[in-house]
C-alpha cells in the first residue's frame, strides 16, 4: 500500500467519517411517511444526493487546482489554445445540431404525451434533462481536458508524479462530473416526483412504479446525447487522425504531432471529442440507465411480491444509495493514485490500479453494510460483488486481448512480417476470438446475479439481481472514468510536449504517461461495452414494465368507467381484437392508483382463489372476478358470471411476455432478432463509411494546404489548423445524422409493425450481435494499434520496416473499428432499448391496429 | 548572396550550385519542389576552390549561379550530373548533410579515418555512390575502400561513398529483431558464406530500398579511394534524440 500523505489521509478519514456518520444518523427502519401531503423520504436516502453534490464539489476543487497549475511556456499555451478553440468549435456545432434533434424529439414526445396521451406528461421534460446533463458532463470534461494538456506537459517537466496527478485529476473532473450530475439528476427527479409533483399539480401522490418508469425515460435523453457525442466524436477523431496520417505521415513523411501537419490540431481535438466527451456521455448514460432500470425493477419486484412500503423503498433506493457510496469511494480512490519519480510503465499502471482495486474492495465492504442496513436479502450483496468482479474481469480481458505484452497482439505483430493482408486477417481473427472473455463473463455474471436472488423462481427479483450487479460494476465509475479520460489528456500532453520541443526528460515522462493512457483507454472501452451488455437485460425487463404501464394508460384513456356496480367487460379493453389486462375501478385504494383513477390488474392484490380484492379510499372492500386473460370483471357484490368463478392471478412480467407471444416460434420475434442483428451491421457500415468520407475531405484539405502553402513544410508558413478543424467538424455533424436517426427510428418502426414481440426480438438481436461486434471491433482495433506500437518498440524490424508498414495498415483499418464503430455500438444497444421504453405507449396503442390492418395479428 | 556548392550523392549524382544554406537546400531538395526526391536526400557541401582543379565549373559558380531576375536566390543550378564523385577530391568534401523525407537536415562533420584497431567484421555496407548495392564483408572500412577502388581488381570504382550499417545478431545467429532489413535470413546466409569462403565481399542486394535507413547506421559514412578514407561519424541514438530530436523523429519514421 502506498504511503499516503498527511493531507490524503485526512481526506480519506473525512470521507469515511462522513459515510459512517451519514448512516448512523439515519437508523434502519426509517421509512416514508406522510406529512401534509408531502411525502418524506428516509434520512439515509439523502446520502445519495449528498454524494452527488460532493462529486461536483470535488470536481470543482480538482478543476480549480488544475486551472491554477502552471500552464507552461507561451508556445505550450499557444498549442493548447488551438486545441481548445477547435474543441469548442466542434462542441458549438454539435450542440446546435443535437439541439435541433432534441427540439424535434421533445416536440414528438410532447405530442405523444399531451395529445395522444400515450405516455406520461413528464417524459418530455425528463428526456430533456437527461440530454442536458449528459451534454453538460461532456462539456465540462472536455473543458477540463483541454485546459489540462499543457499543464500536464508542464507538470511532467517538474516531475512524473506531478504530470500524472494533473492528468489524472483532470480525468477525475470528468468522472466525478458524470456521476455527480447523473446522481443529482436521478435524485432530484425522484424527490420532485415523490414529494412535490402531486402537491404542486394536485391529484394523488404518484406511486413508485410510475415514478421509476418516468425517471427511466430521461435515459433516452442521455442516450440520444451520448449517441451523437460518440458517433460524431468518433467520426471526427478518425477523420482527423486518418487525414493527418495518410497525408502527413505517409505522403509527406512528417512524424506525429508535428506542427507542420495542418491536421495535427484536429487530431488532438479529436482525442478530446471522441474519448473524453464521447466516453463521458456514453458512461453517463450507462450509469444512469443501470441505476434507473434497477430501481424500476426493484419496485416491480416488490409490487408483485406484495412487500411493504419500507421494503419496496429499500429496493428502489438500493441502486441509488450504492451509486452514492460508490462516488465517495471513488474520491478516496482518486487520492490514492500517485507514483514516484522514474516509475516505469508497470509502476504507473500499478498506481492507477491501486485506486481502482482499493475502491473496489471498499465498495464490496460498503455494499455488505448497505444490504444489512436496508434489511435486504444477502443475494443483493452477492449480485453487487459479482458486478464489481465482472468489471475487473472485463477490464483484464480487454487488457489481455489488446496489450502488447500478451500473445494475441504479438501474434498479430508476427503476421505483419508477411504483409498487410495477414495483419488484417490476424487482427480480425484475434478480435473475434477475444469476444469470448467478456461474453462469457457477462453470461456468467448474468446467470449468477440472477440466481443469487432466486431469479429462477422469482423472475423480477432475479432481474433486479442483474440490474444491481450492473450498478455494482458501475458504482465506482467516478474513478474508472477518471482513468479512461486520463488517456486522451496524457496523449494531448505528449503532443504538446513534442510540438513545443520540450527537453528529452519531459518527453520521456509524457511518453510514459501517454503509453499508460493507451492501455487505460482500451480497458475503458471494454468496461463501457461490458456494462452496456449487463445493463441491457435490466433495461429489457424495464421495457416490458413500460409496456405494462402503457397498457394501463391506454386502458385508462380509452374507456370510460361504467357506474359502480355495473359489469366491466375487459374483452373490449384496448382494441376489440386485443385483450388487455387492465381495468378501471373508480374509488379503489389510492396506493394502487397509477394516476387519477386508473388501475391495472397487475397492481391488484389477489384474494383467495377466485377473486381479487380492492380497498377503495373509504376502506370498503370491493371484490372483482376476473379470469386469467381478463375477460370478465365484476364489481362487488359478487355475481357469478357464466356460472363459474375463475382464479385471478397477478399479471407478472412473464404474463406480459405470454400476452404478446414473445416466444421464439413467433415469427415476429425472429424477424425482430434479424432486424436487430441487421441494425448492428448497417450501423457499423454507416459509421465506417462516414469516417471514410470525412477522412477523404480531410485528406483533400491537407493536400491542398501543402500544395498552396509550400512554406508549411519548410516551416516558414503556419498551416490553417482551423480549416481542418472545421472540415472534420462539418464532416462529423453531417455524417452522424443518418446512423443516429436509424438508431432512433428503427425500434419505433419495428414496434409499430411487429408490436412488442418484434421489439423484444429487435432488442435481443441488437444486444447479442451488438455486444459481440462492439467487443470484436474494439479489441481488434486496440490490438492492431498495439501491434504497431510493439513493432515500433524495436521488434520485427522496428519503425520503418516492411512489418511496420503492414502494421500501420492494420492500425489504420482498426482506427474506425476501435474509436468509431465499437464504442458507438454499445450506445446503439442502449439507445434502441431506451427508445423502445419511451415509445412503448405509442406501440401499445397503435401497433395492434396496424398489425390488424396488415393482417399481422396483434 | 553567398553561392554554395553541393554534391548530391545518393540516387542522383549531381553537383549543384545554390544560394540556399545547407539547411534550406536540404529542405528544398526534399520538399520544396514538386520534383522533390523520393526518400531521403544525402549531400556534401563542397569547397569550390578545391573542387575547381578537377571540375572547372566549380570555379565559376558565382558566374553560373545568378539570382533570379527579381533578385530572389537561385535554389539550384546543376553543374554536373554524371560521374561526379570520381572527379571530386576527398579534401574538397566538407560537411555531410542527411535530409529526411520531410526536409529535416542533420549535419555531420568529417575527419580523415585512421582505422586504428578496426574490429574484424562481419560488416554490412550500403554503397551509396557511384553504385548502390548492399554488401557484406569482413573487411574493415579502410580495407574495404582499398579493395573496392583497387584498379587491379576487374571490377572497381575510382572512389566510393558508403554507409556502415548495423548487423547485430541474436545469440542464435539470427539478425536482431529491430533491424528493418528485408529478407534477413539471406543476409545471415551471405555473412556465413563470406565467412567460410573468405571472400572479400558479397553482394546481398543489388539495388536495395534503404528502408528506415538513418535508423540503421552504425559507425557512420565513409568516402575514400586509394589515397585515403574520410569518415563522417554518426552520433549515438541518445545523442540524436537529445540534441537533434526533430531530425531523429523524422528519421525514425522511415
Amino acid at each position: 500500500m502506498t504511503k499516503l500523505t498527511k493531507r490524503s489521509r485526512s481526506s480519506v478519514k473525512l470521507f469515511l467519517g462522513a459515510l459512517l456518520a451519514g448512516l448512523a444518523l439515519f437508523p434502519p427502519g426509517a421509512q416514508a411517511a406522510s406529512l401534509d401531503g408531502v411525502r418524506t423520504v428516509p434520512g439515509w436516502w439523502w446520502l445519495a444526493p449528498i454524494a452527488g453534490a460532493l462529486a461536483l464539489v470535488m470536481a470543482y476543487v480538482f478543476y480549480q487546482s488544475i486551472a491554477k497549475a502552471n500552464p507552461g511556456s507561451e508556445r505550450m499555451q499557444e498549442i493548447a489554445g488551438y486545441v481548445r478553440e477547435g474543441a469548442y468549435a466542434y462542441l458549438r456545432r454539435q450542440y446546435k445540431v443535437v439541439g435541433l434533434v432534441f427540439l424535434v424529439l421533445v416536440g414528438l414526445l410532447a405530442y405523444m404525451a399531451f395529445v395522444l396521451g400515450v405516455q406520461h406528461r413528464l417524459v418530455p421534460f425528463a428526456f430533456l434533462t437527461g440530454g442536458l446533463f449528459s451534454g453538460l458532463a461532456g462539456f465540462i470534461g472536455m473543458k477540463t481536458a483541454t485546459l489540462a494538456s499543457s499543464r500536464t506537459a508542464q507538470g511532467a517537466s517538474e516531475s512524473l508524479n506531478r504530470g500524472l496527478t494533473i492528468a489524472f485529476r483532470a480525468g477525475a473532473v470528468m468522472g466525478l462530473t458524470v456521476v455527480g450530475l447523473a446522481l443529482i439528476d436521478i435524485t432530484a427527479w425522484f424527490v420532485y416526483l415523490y414529494k412535490y409533483h402531486h402537491v404542486l399539480f394536485g391529484g394523488h401522490p404518484m406511486n413508485l412504479e410510475t415514478i421509476t418508469v418516468v425517471m427511466l425515460c430521461f435515459g433516452m435523453g442521455a442516450s440520444t446525447q451520448a449517441l451523437f457525442a460518440r458517433v460524431g466524436g468518433g467520426i471526427y477523431t478518425k477523420a482527423a487522425d486518418v487525414g493527418a496520417d495518410l497525408v502527413g505521415k505517409v505522403e509527406a513523411g512528417i512524424p506525429e504531432d508535428d506542427p507542420r501537419n495542418p491536421a495535427t490540431i484536429a487530431d488532438n481535438v479529436g482525442d478530446n471529442v471522441g474519448d473524453v466527451a464521447g466516453m463521458g456521455a456514453d458512461l453517463y448514460e450507462s450509469y444512469a440507465g443501470s441505476v434507473l432500470a434497477t430501481a424500476a425493477l426493484g419496485v416491480a419486484a416488490a409490487t408483485v411480491a406484495g412487500w411493504d412500503g419500507t421494503r419496496t423503498f429499500a429496493f428502489l433506493s438500493a441502486p441509488i444509495l450504492l451509486a452514492g457510496i460508490g462516488i465517495i469511494l471513488s474520491i478516496i480512490g482518486i487520492f490514492l493514485v500517485r507514483t514516484h519519480e522514474g516509475a516505469n510503465m508497470k509502476a504507473l499502471l500499478g498506481a492507477l490500479n491501486r485506486g481502482v482495486y482499493v475502491s473496489s474492495v471498499l465498495i464490496i465492504a460498503a455494499s455488505w453494510g448497505m444490504v444489512k442496513f436496508l434489511a435486504m436479502p444477502t443475494g443483493v450483496f452477492w449480485a453487487i460483488l459479482i458486478g464489481v468482479l465482472l468489471g475487473i474481469v472485463i477490464g483484464k480481458g480487454t487488457e489481455w486481448a489488446t496489450a502488447a505484452e500478451y500473445k494475441p497482439t504479438q501474434a498479430i505483430a508476427d503476421q505483419a512480417v508477411t504483409g498487410p493482408a495477414t495483419v488484417i486477417i490476424g487482427g480480425i481473427a484475434e478480435g473475434m476470438l477475444s469476444t469470448w472473455i467478456p461474453v462469457v463473463a457477462v453470461c456468467a455474471g448474468t446467470l449468477l446475479s440472477f440466481a443469487v436472488l432466486n431469479g429462477f423462481n422469482d423472475l423480477l427479483a432475479g432481474l433486479y439481481g442483474v440490474g444491481i450487479a450492473a450498478v455494482g460494476m458501475l458504482s465506482t465509475l467516478g474513478l474508472t472514468l477518471a482513468t479512461d479520460a486520463y488517456g486522451p489528456i496524457a496523449d494531448n500532453a505528449g503532443g504538446n510536449a513534442e510540438m513545443s520541443n520540450l527537453p528529452k526528460e519531459v518527453r520521456q515522462r509524457t511518453d510514459a504517461l501517454d503509453s499508460l493512457g493507451n492501455t487505460t483507454a482500451a480497458i475503458g472501452k471494454g468496461f463501457a461495452i461490458g456494462s452496456a451488455a449487463l445493463t441491457a437485460l435490466a433495461l429489457l425487463a424495464s421495457y416490458v414494465e413500460e409496456v405494462r404501464i402503457g397498457i394501463h394508460r391506454e386502458a385508462a384513456i380509452e374507456y370510460v368507467a361504467p357506474a359502480a356496480g355495473q359489469d366491466y367487460a375487459l374483452a373490449s379493453v384496448g382494441a376489440d381484437y386485443n385483450k388487455k389486462w387492465a381495468i378501471f375501478v373508480p374509488g379503489a385504494k389510492a396506493g394502487n392508483r397509477e394516476e387519477q383513477q386508473y388501475y391495472t390488474l397487475s397492481a391488484f392484490e389477489g384474494a383467495g382463489e377466485n377473486a381479487i380484492v380492492l380497498l377503495d379510499d373509504a376502506g370498503v372492500e370491493r371484490s372483482l372476478i376476473i379470469n386469467e386473460v381478463g375477460e370478465l370483471v365484476k364489481d362487488s357484490p359478487l355475481v357469478d358470471i357464466n356460472g363459474k368463478r375463475l382464479a385471478a392471478t397477478k399479471a407478472s412480467l412473464r404474463d406480459f411476455m405470454t400476452l404478446y407471444d414473445a416466444s421464439l416460434i413467433n415469427p415476429k420475434v425472429l424477424v425482430g432478432v434479424f432486424i436487430g442483428v441487421l441494425a448492428v451491421f448497417v450501423f457499423s457500415a454507416l459509421t465506417m463509411k462516414a469516417v471514410g468520407r470525412a477522412a477523404f475531405a480531410m485528406v483533400q484539405e491537407v493536400r491542398r494546404q501543402f500544395k498552396e502553402k509550400p512554406g508549411i513544410m519548410e516551416g516558414t508558413e503556419r498551416p490553417d489548423y482551423a480549416r481542418c478543424v472545421a472540415i472534420s467538424t462539418a464532416g462529423a455533424q453531417r455524417e452522424m445524422l443518418l446512423p443516429s436517426v436509424l438508431a432512433i427510428a428503427l425500434p419505433v418502426l419495428t414496434g409499430l409493425l411487429l408490436n412488442v414481440s418484434g421489439v423484444l426480438g429487435l432488442l435481443v438481436g441488437g444486444l447479442c450481435a451488438g455486444f459481440s461486434m462492439a467487443v470484436f471491433m474494439a479489441n481488434s482495433g486496440g490490438a492492431w494499434d498495439n501491434a504497431k506500437k510493439y513493432i515500433e518498440a524495436g521488434h520485427l524490424g522496428g519503425k520503418g520496416s516492411m512489418a511496420h508498414k503492414a502494421a500501420v495498415v492494420g492500425d489504420t483499418v482498426g482506427d474506425p473499428f476501435k474509436d468509431t464503430c465499437g464504442p458507438s455500438l454499445n450506445i446503439l444497444i442502449k439507445l434502441m432499448t431506451m427508445v423502445s421504453i419511451v415509445f412503448a405507449g405509442l406501440i401499445v396503442k397503435y401497433a395492434p391496429a396496424i398489425g390488424h390492418w396488415l393482417n399481422l395479428g396483434n | 548572396m553567398k553561392t554554395h556548392l553541393y554534391f548530391n550523392c545518393y540516387q542522383t549524382e549531381a553537383l549543384i550550385a545554390s544560394h540556399l544554406t545547407p539547411e534550406e537546400f536540404g529542405a528544398y531538395m526534399a520538399v520544396g519542389t514538386r520534383k522533390h526526391t523520393t526518400g531521403n536526400v544525402v549531400f556534401f557541401e563542397v569547397d569550390p576552390a578545391r573542387a575547381a582543379a578537377t571540375v572547372p565549373a566549380a570555379g565559376r559558380i558565382d558566374e553560373l549561379c545568378q539570382p533570379h531576375p527579381d533578385g530572389s536566390p537561385r535554389r539550384s543550378k546543376y553543374l554536373s550530373t554524371y560521374r561526379v564523385l570520381e572527379h571530386l577530391p576527398i579534401e574538397a568534401l566538407g560537411k555531410l548533410y542527411l535530409v529526411t523525407r520531410d526536409g529535416r537536415v542533420l549535419a555531420l562533420d568529417g575527419e580523415m579515418y585512421k582505422g586504428d584497431a578496426e574490429p574484424r567484421g562481419p560488416n554490412l555496407y550500403a554503397e551509396l555512390s557511384p553504385v548502390a548495392p548492399r554488401v557484406v564483408s569482413f573487411l574493415p572500412p579502410s580495407r574495404f575502400v582499398k579493395f573496392v577502388t583497387d584498379p587491379a581488381n576487374l571490377v572497381h570504382v575510382p572512389r566510393i561513398f558508403f554507409a556502415d550499417q548495423l548487423l547485430d545478431r541474436e545469440p542464435d545467429g539470427r539478425l536482431a529483431g529491430y533491424l528493418p532489413y528485408m529478407n534477413p535470413e539471406h543476409i545471415v546466409d551471405c555473412v556465413n558464406e563470406v565467412a567460410v569462403a573468405e571472400k572479400s565481399a558479397k553482394i546481398v542486394e543489388r539495388n536495395p530500398r534503404l528502408i528506415a535507413f538513418y535508423r540503421t547506421i552504425r559507425r557512420g559514412f565513409f568516402v575514400g579511394d586509394q589515397t585515403g578514407v574520410k569518415i563522417y561519424p554518426y552520433p549515438s541514438t541518445d545523442e540524436l534524440d537529445d540534441h537533434h530530436h526533430l531530425w531523429w523523429r523524422s528519421a525514425s519514421l522511415d
